[in-house]
């Protein structure tokens, strides 16, 4: 382990000093050296992921498929997600576009001198304890994803954004990147108050953001892969979260409605939004507007995606039309 | 009977701290410090430590280190015999950068995040004035009669001098791309100020701020650190991965030595024979023999390490090493 950690160490310092920092120093952006250096990081653990789920998930789903599926188009713009997400270059866009409202956040608390509690001073045995202060961060920001997850269905405006991770008729493994660039922006500036309160950000713990991250992939994965229990309440198995990306029906008008919670299932127990059944239905949104995103490149769909935000937040302009 | 007696000693020996000849060094992104034990080079714990702690300083009079944790507003106070939390100072706003002027009347500190610079009486920590300035206060020198306190603006390109006993600027000046490190030299009339975002660092007329002078070094020059023979300081290039020895008198670079992993903080072992650097992209400590300027180890800390400090729990500790080793008033700058 130690030598892999400084294999990792040693090839983040390389790219940075080979490619990142000159490029810093020439454009006079030093002011930035230390966030760069993060980036970098950030890129690797994406390199690292898409390697994970083509290497590891995808075979699995080809091995275990639930549903018969091929690789077509909708399965590749959603690889165009991931890689985009992954790879940071839409998180550098939410960056550049949610700094100045965190920033102001995040000096403003400071400048009150509203300093929140970390779980090391509440609870002093976590001290010599960091993987219990881990999990413990580790499930309250997965108790902030499940709420975000809970409003992204609830206020309809939002619903308008996030229709899109829903519109898919053929999830896997690929298809958790799959999202608005402004749903991504909107959980970013939630996630930012949230860690004020919280007194730790995802970023000071980047195992959060990796391990969270994979194991949300792995449960949009088309296996047929469901825990019993009690595993089944403490990790989102891949039939778990499929049920979330259920079809609507005349009979079922809000199944998508259940199963939100992004890795611990046991908040869905706890809210009463957790329902386990093996059924298999088919995925997507029966709304054609938003179902036709399967015909839809990345661009298209974000576009459409703008469409259905401005009809959500100004009616009339869908009676215009 | 003697073989009792020597597993006893050995085990007393294994219970006794080491932290006679401890380095603390601050690992800024993953809110720990780590306590090293400095003769088997070895860190022996790491302890957590508020968050985005970067900088630290000793109290006058020697008995305690405080470690600034900016994103909480905090200092942590640190017995320096024993390593443990003697208390803990709130509401010291974002104490990016922090020291006590040299007649120990003044606790100033550098909130880089907020765009200020606070006074403090050092007795009671109590805020004597918050001047608010542009932008990005990075590092703080004071003058050898303790009436100046000079402060590096990151992201001006600018020099200010704050006279501590009105609590006003005194002058402002523009050094050049993204200061940071400063010193005032012992002669009281020169500063010297790195530039990170450049490749040199300038002198600068501690009474007038006038720039007089420049010095090629190496990339992104950013921190200083006084040999202690009121002459010679050395320099960290973040971007060149090198450390200069700077000779003040004769303005040139005596001596150069890469340490890789974008050097930052220096500090030297009491007997003056090791710099000890902070490695901020390698996790790392790097150990510089200075009389040979050569690398010879490396300490594997937390994230990002930042300051560090070297204790020295002999008679007389406390005091700066270099005021120690015959300078008049090098500056402790971490």
């Amino acid at each position: 382990m130690n030598a892999l950690t400084e294999i990792w160490i040693a090839v983040q310092a390389w790219l940075f000093e080979t490619f990142v920092s000159p490029v810093l120093f020439h454009f006079g952006l030093m002011g930035w050296f230390d966030e760069a250096f993060d980036a970098v990081e950030f890129f690797m653990l994406g390199v690292l992921q898409i390697l994970v789920i083509a290497f590891l998930m995808r075979p699995v789903e080809a091995l275990w498929p639930l549903e018969a599926t091929s690789d077509n188009r909708s399965v590749a713009v959603d690889r165009v997600y991931t890689i985009l997400n992954k790879l940071g270059a839409i998180p550098l866009v939410v960056f550049a576009a949610a700094y100045p409202i965190t920033n102001w956040i995040e000096l403003q608390l400071r400048e009150w001198r509203l300093s929140p509690p970390r779980i090391e001073n509440l609870l002093p045995w976590t001290h010599d304890h960091a993987f219990v202060s881990f999990l413990i961060y580790f499930a309250i920001y997965d108790l902030a994803a499940y709420g975000i997850h809970r409003a992204q269905h609830r206020f309809s405006w939002w619903w308008a954004l996030h229709s899109l991770h829903h519109s898919q008729r053929r999830v896997t493994a690929w298809t958790d990147d799959r999202n608005h660039i402004l749903d991504n922006l909107l959980v970013t500036l939630v996630l930012a108050v949230f860690s004020q309160i919280v007194g730790v950000q995802p970023a000071d713990y980047v195992s959060i953001l990796v391990v969270g991250r994979l194991i949300e992939s792995w449960s949009h994965a088309n296996v047929d892969i469901a825990f019993g229990r009690p595993l089944r309440w403490l990790l989102v198995s891949p039939r778990f979260h499929r049920l979330h990306h259920a079809m609507a029906g005349p009979a079922e008008a809000h199944i998508h409605d259940h199963n939100f919670a992004a890795v611990l299932p046991v908040w869905d127990v706890l809210f009463g939004t957790a329902l386990y059944d093996r059924q298999l239905r088919p995925t997507g949104v029966p709304a054609p507007e938003i179902d036709a995103d399967n015909g839809r490149g990345w661009f298209s769909q974000q576009v459409a995606g703008i469409r259905r935000l401005s009809t959500a937040l100004f009616p009339f302009l869908a009676t215009s039309r | 009977m003697a073989r009792i007696l020597i597993i006893l000693l050995a085990l007393s020996a294994a219970a006794a701290p080491a932290w006679a000849d401890s380095v603390i060094v601050l690992n800024s992104e993953d809110a720990s410090y780590s306590i090293i034990d400095r003769a088997s080079r070895t860190e022996l714990q790491r302890l957590p430590l508020g968050r985005e702690a970067h900088h630290l300083t000793r109290t006058p009079d020697g008995k305690e280190l405080l470690l600034a944790s900016t994103a909480t507003n905090e200092l942590v106070s640190l017995d320096t015999r024993t390593l443990k939390r003697v208390r803990v100072v709130r509401d010291i706003v974002d104490p990016y950068q922090l020291g006590y002027s040299p007649d120990g009347k003044w606790f100033v500190t550098a909130a880089n995040r907020l765009d200020h610079v606070d006074i403090y009486r050092a007795d009671n920590l109590v805020l004597a004035a918050r001047l608010f300035v542009d932008s990005v206060p990075s590092h703080l020198a004071f003058d050898v009669r303790s009436t100046t306190v000079f402060v590096s603006l990151q992201n001006s390109g600018r020099l200010i001098a704050v006279d501590l006993a009105r609590q006003t600027v005194k002058w402002s000046t523009d050094v050049g791309k993204a200061p940071a490190g400063v010193v005032a030299l012992p002669d009281g009339k020169r500063l010297l100020v790195a530039l990170t975002g450049e490749q040199s660092i300038v002198t600068v007329d501690a009474e007038s701020g006038a720039v007089t002078g420049r010095l090629e070094t190496g990339k992104a020059a950013h921190n200083f650190r006084a040999l202690g023979d009121g002459r010679h300081y050395f320099l960290s290039n973040r971007i060149e991965s090198t450390i200069s020895l700077i000779d003040t008198q004769d303005m040139k670079v005596e001596a150069s030595v890469r340490v890789p992993g974008g050097p930052d903080d220096m500090d030297i072992t009491p007997d003056g024979k090791e710099l000890w650097v902070t490695q901020r992209f390698l996790r790392r400590v790097a150990i510089v023999d200075i009389a040979k300027m050569n690398l010879i180890d490396t300490v594997r800390v937390g994230k990002s390490p930042h300051g560090l400090a070297i204790l020295d729990t002999a008679p007389g500790a406390g005091v700066p090493n270099a005021e120690k080793a015959g300078a008049a008033s090098a500056p402790r700058l971490n």
